[in-house]
């Protein structure tokens, strides 16, 4: 693998609130093999971005793992050792392959091995630099050529991407959209790097234009055997360039495989769902409309941060009580209110509500009749009397790990976990 | 594969766009040919004053035997000040003075200001706040009054009221740096140039800098007028002791006696003063609006 | 006269005829719009697609009159409900040697006094970003609320004052009518009576909730009355009701202070209610939030409550999903579709994105360097595309059905110095010697399929 992240978190502080943080990236696992080109998809909020540039330390990690260029072999050894808590065996493979800790001269080198391209063409180069010192910047920065063998290469690279020579005496602004974005490009791979980040390289140019780009990635992959990780939110332009494909929500891998059983065949209810949303010009299937917005990352939701959204979510998808009073508050308003005139709903604890002046089996008849229209009242597990008022406890929600299908393919969701499955 | 085949890539294009905005502001250009009268007479008298015929280019020369003020005649153009002084040789005088005061006051407190402000706002965190605050602090104090406390700190010389204003002008630019940096640093071409491997030193000057001159360049074109104003102020209450200093504000301090009787005598200085600051106020502007990518674009 | 009636039902609201519109900057003069022929046909959504710089907003904002000062219009007109709005400003430009923006502006100025007349009313439009449309100083409710006090006060002043004077017994009857056969004539008939027709609306509005319990409802409705009003304010509310105008309010500063903010509330009431009526749930709550409050698919719905809230004729959506994550995109897909079968209006959605296009539109324009080169009705363009730009803008657009992408090899032309000939000479692989010469026109080559291309021109119907 190129490069490989285990456990990796990225919490950002947010300013002025002491101890609250956005936990944009969240125990992520991920890895690249040599020569691949991986989609990670997902939409605003999900981390996606974040943890790009975390996997070349463009961002410092909060906490976990990040190795380049470990065989697999010594991965599955790590990913062992993690599980058994082998501390010995975990520090000897960080040491040789962990990219964490490098700074000074090695973190130069290790900068030579990897490239990033950023979306905007207009923002990304600097405007009072000329084309070729924009693109020698990685190469003189990092020690990786000096002098004339630098300047040969800006010209191998302007070579390579399609522009003509001349164009490393001009300006940025100079050039257009597409012509930036090539620029871009050829500063990306100016080091011959292993792996390059594509943050939505495309998406702020013509789509015929696009194309273009698409191709000319295509091409350097065949070529040199980079690694690429390209970060979109447009399943088209994965399903065109991806081998695999990584699915990310609310800073979290939901699922990932190869790109036709992604696109074809997804599993995970959100990927579902993402799939489903993707205009089309000839549209097959129904789509599926997801209700509400992405979640706050500063308190995400508890257990699968998908299930406030989720079609078909389970009890135990980590349903807490604030989640379910406002279905309770809102039926007893409205449909049943006649039946519930005083009734009044709170929250004793995460797990716990306390429902007054109901009886107690007319609430039981009511939730049993909505439950399959409401999924918050899904998670109620027992309704018991106590001394004066009724008591609603939940069900303990579990957090979904990320789990192996066939293929290579590995979904984090409860409904694929064997404990689940047997409850 | 050019940009656009029928146009022919001119890389000057942008430097003519500049300049066909500046000319079109018709009060840039009149301030912008005073400005170039004040400077032409900066420059002459500091590197060829042989050519005027002054035998004491750097200082007032004043005439004990006729020192009332007279008025303008053939003889002196713009009449005489106490105590005898030809207006028209002591403004020229003067102009000199005042022009280099003010470049050097201007200059050295925007480097100052800009580098504080850059590294402030690219480190953030506690080197911002602290230095951030030491700005605020010396911003709040109203300049005049720390100039004049300094200069009594220091004593009244040219020098120290040099000091004086550098130490009491590098704030705005520190503000100016700080807005301009806060811009930039979000800008995509930061992050690129840190995943190249190049150090933060070098980002903030090889980066920021270049990309916070232009407000920075309408701010110091502006400020040259504030500076004259202040040090001519500064002159006109006594903050400097040399008698025959050839500047505008001891000038008019010279005619302040003589207000109803000989007019002229503080009004001449005064309003060379004041169209100094009028005209870099208005080439000011005109810069602005070549900076401004709006108002570059329309007609 | 059959076929003059024919004629007047299909009458489009909107008609483009050789529209010419040239934008002057110091960097020379762009040729943005160069002879568009287009209709928007009353009820249909006309899906408008193209890539940047092919005139698609500058088009959408030119129906609306939103023309910046720099712009002028050099031939051509658009006809809204047979209007020409944009005349003066034609005028100014032909009977003038040279084009001065400062003066244009004067034309502009009237050109936009008699436009605020129709605009929110019979045409309104929703831009791309829905942060920079909203007020952000403003709470929601009350940017929707301005929109019905400044076209329609007088439905405003009649609610509230069918309020008042609505008697207990008057709600009371009208729960018993609604109970026996639904809101029918008798229905109707007893709100005329009683002068009560302001109340329809709100009736109505709660009636149809699917959310609350019936008894719930009757007892929301039997609340709608017996709401007095001190008498200087309800004069005034009774002139606004008849003459549907506000007063001057600066002659009448406090009681104007008290009138607007009666109405302002009763626009907040209204503003709810049709939120509702578009699914966004807590309606009565998010009409008290600033837009920063909102997330970006709330922020959008309200941006298009706030054009349709007035039952327009013609909405114009310019990009109104490309800022929005894929899954809000969907949801307000949905919801134009539901709009499109609700509110009778027609729809101009402007974007770059066939796929978007594909789900909502019915009919679909391609435009390219300033012109239409090729409309028709979805299917046609679709299933078989005429115009080598449709072609070959098919042929590179990922879709997710994995298929070889083709780039268009070249680039727009520079508009300043447009080609003499067809616009897509240069990178058109079926280019002949006529394409240097001459400009294609639209020529009809299928059942309601145009095409703007000389490829065609043995094919014309």
């Amino acid at each position: 693998m190129i490069i490989a992240a285990r456990n990796l978190s990225k919490f950002f502080d947010v300013k002025g609130v002491k101890n609250a943080k956005i936990r944009a990236v969240e125990d992520v696992n991920i890895e690249i093999k040599e020569g691949e080109i991986v989609g990670l998809v997902g939409e605003s909020g999900s981390g996606k971005s974040t943890l790009g540039r975390l996997l070349i330390r463009l961002i410092e990690p909060t906490s976990g793992e990040i190795l380049y260029n470990i065989p697999d072999k010594e991965l599955d050894e790590f990913d062992i050792a993690l599980k058994n808590k082998d501390e010995s065996a975990i520090k000897k493979i960080l040491d040789k392959y962990s990219i964490t800790k490098l700074h000074g001269n090695e973190l130069k080198k290790f900068r030579r091995n990897v490239g990033i391209v950023f979306q905007d063409p207009y923002s990304s180069l600097n405007p009072r630099l000329k084309i070729e010192d924009i693109i020698a910047e990685p190469i003189i920065e990092t020690g990786y050529l000096k002098g004339n063998e630098a300047k040969e290469r800006v010209y191998e690279l302007l070579d390579e991407v399609q522009l003509p020579r001349e164009f490393s005496f001009r300006y940025p602004h100079e050039l257009s959209g597409g012509q930036r974005q090539r620029v871009a490009l050829a500063r990306g791979i100016a080091t011959n790097p292993k792996l390059v980040i594509l943050d939505e390289p495309t998406s702020a140019l013509d789509v015929s234009i696009q194309a273009e780009i698409l191709e000319l990635l295509k091409d350097l992959r065949e070529k040199y055997n980079i690694s690429m990780l390209l970060i979109t939110h447009n399943i088209s332009v994965v399903s065109y360039m991806a081998d695999r494909v990584f699915v990310m929500y609310a800073g979290k891998i939901m699922e990932k495989g190869t790109k036709n059983d992604i696109i074809k065949n997804p599993e995970h209810p959100y990927t579902q769902a993402l799939i489903s949303a993707v205009p089309q010009i000839k549209r097959t299937k129904m789509r599926i409309v997801l209700k509400g917005d992405p979640p706050n990352l500063i308190n995400p939701p508890k257990g699968c941060r998908f299930h406030p959204r989720c079609p078909v979510a389970l009890p135990t998808c980590g349903w807490t009580a604030d989640e379910v009073k406002p279905t309770l508050d809102y039926l007893i308003d409205t449909k049943y209110f006649t039946e519930f005139t005083n009734a009044n709903i709170e929250i004793k604890n995460d797990l716990e509500l306390i429902a007054n002046n109901v009886d107690i089996n007319k609430l039981k008849e009511i939730i049993n009749i909505e439950k399959e229209n409401y999924k918050p009242l899904l998670s109620i597990k027992d309704i018991v009397q106590e001394n004066g008022y009724v008591a609603l406890k939940l069900y303990q929600y579990e957090t979904p790990e990320l789990i192996e299908l066939e293929n290579g393919r590995e979904v984090e969701c409860l409904l694929f976990s064997q404990k689940s499955k047997n409850s | 594969m050019s940009k656009n085949s029928n146009v022919k890539p001119d890389r000057f294009r942008e430097l003519k766009l500049s300049l066909q905005v500046f000319f079109s502001n018709k009060s840039a250009v009149a301030g912008l040919i005073i400005f170039l009268f004040y400077l032409f007479d900066a420059l002459i008298l500091q590197f060829f004053p042989q050519i005027l015929p002054f035998k004491h280019p750097y200082q007032l020369t004043p005439n004990y035997a006729n020192p009332i003020p007279e008025p303008p005649s053939l003889k002196h153009p713009f009449g005489t000040t106490y105590p005898g002084i030809d207006l028209l040789n002591a403004i020229i005088k003067s102009i000199r003075l005042d022009f280099w005061l003010s470049l050097e006051i201007v200059i050295p407190g925007a480097i100052i200001g800009l580098v504080i402000g850059i590294i402030a706002t690219y480190f953030g965190g506690w080197i911002d706040e602290v230095l951030m605050r030491i700005t605020d602090i010396v911003f709040s104090i109203p300049y005049l009054v720390l100039a004049i406390a300094i200069g009594y700190v220091l004593g009244r010389t040219l020098q120290s009221m040099m000091i004086a204003l550098i130490l009491v002008w590098w704030p705005l630019y520190a503000r100016y740096a700080r807005s301009v940096t806060l811009e930039t640093k979000e800008l995509t071409f930061i992050e690129a140039a840190r995943a190249a491997g190049t150090s933060n030193l070098k980002i903030m000057f090889k980066h920021i800098l270049p990309n916070s001159l232009p407000p920075v360049f309408v701010q110091i074109s502006l400020d040259l007028g504030t500076i004259m104003l202040t040090i001519s102020a500064l002159a006109f209450i006594g903050f400097l002791p040399a008698a025959n200093l050839p500047e505008l504000g001891y000038l008019t301090s010279l005619g302040y006696g003589y207000i109803q009787t000989a007019p002229w005598a503080m009004i001449i200085p005064g309003l060379f003063i004041v169209l100094f600051a009028l005209a870099v106020n208005l080439m000011g502007d005109g810069f602005r609006d070549v900076i401004d990518p709006r108002r570059r674009s329309e007609l | 006269m059959e076929s003059n009636q024919l004629k007047s039902s299909i009458a489009p609201i909107v008609k483009v005829e050789d529209f010419h519109l040239h934008y002057y900057t110091r960097r020379g003069v762009y040729k943005a719009l160069n002879g568009v022929n287009l209709e928007i046909r009353k009820g249909e959504v006309l899906g408008i697609a193209g890539e940047s710089g092919c005139g698609k907003s500058t088009l959408g904002r030119a129906i609306m009159g939103l023309i910046p000062r720099n712009a002028a219009v050099v031939d051509g007109r658009i006809l809204i409900n047979g209007k020409d709005y944009l005349k003066p400003l034609k005028e100014y430009y032909k009977n003038n040697k040279k084009f001065k923006p400062s003066k244009n502006a004067d034309v502009l100025k009237k050109v936009n006094n008699e436009m605020s007349k129709i605009r929110g009313q019979e045409i309104s439009m929703v831009f791309q970003e829905p942060m920079t449309t909203l007020n952000p100083l403003l709470q929601v409710g009350y940017q929707i609320a301005e929109v019905l006090l400044y076209h329609n006060p007088g439905l405003l002043a009649s609610r509230r004052l069918s309020r008042s004077r609505a008697k207990k017994e008057d709600t009371k009857a009208i729960v018993k009518i609604l109970k026996e056969n639904g809101p029918n004539e008798k229905f109707e008939q007893y709100l005329k009576e009683k002068d009560i027709v302001g109340l329809e609306d709100q009736i109505l509005a709660i009636w149809r909730r699917k959310d609350l319990h019936d008894l719930k409802k009757e007892q929301m409705i039997e609340k709608l009355c017996c709401e007095p009003i001190s008498s200087f304010v309800k004069n005034y509310l009774e002139r606004i009701e008849k003459e549907n105008k506000l007063p001057n309010f600066s002659k009448i500063p406090i009681i104007g202070r008290i009138v607007k903010k009666e109405l302002i509330k009763e626009g907040y009431k209204k503003a709810s209610e049709f939120l509702g009526l578009l699914g966004i749930p807590n309606s009565d709550k998010i009409v008290y939030m600033y837009p920063h409050e909102l997330s970006g698919g709330q922020r959008q719905r309200i941006v298009i409550a706030t054009a349709m809230i007035n039952s327009p004729q013609l909405v114009i959506l310019d990009e109104p999903t490309s800022a929005l994550d894929v899954t809000i995109q969907a949801q307000i897909l949905e919801l134009i579709k539901e709009l499109k079968e609700s509110i009778n209006s027609s729809y101009m959605f402007i974007s770059h994105d066939l796929s978007v296009l594909a789900e909502v539109s019915d009919r679909i324009a391609i435009m390219y360097a300033g012109q239409v080169v090729e409309v028709g009705n979805k299917d046609s363009i679709f299933d078989q595309p005429k115009h080598p730009y449709t072609q070959m803008l098919m042929e590179a657009i990922p879709t997710i059905e994995a298929h070889e992408l083709k780039a268009i090899k070249g680039e727009v032309p520079d508009m300043r110095n447009p080609p003499k000939g067809c616009m897509f000479r240069d990178r058109c692989p079926y280019a002949m010697p006529i394409c240097a010469e001459k400009r294609p026109s639209l020529i009809k080559i299928g059942e309601d399929h145009y095409v703007s291309c000389f490829l065609y021109e043995g094919d014309r119907l």
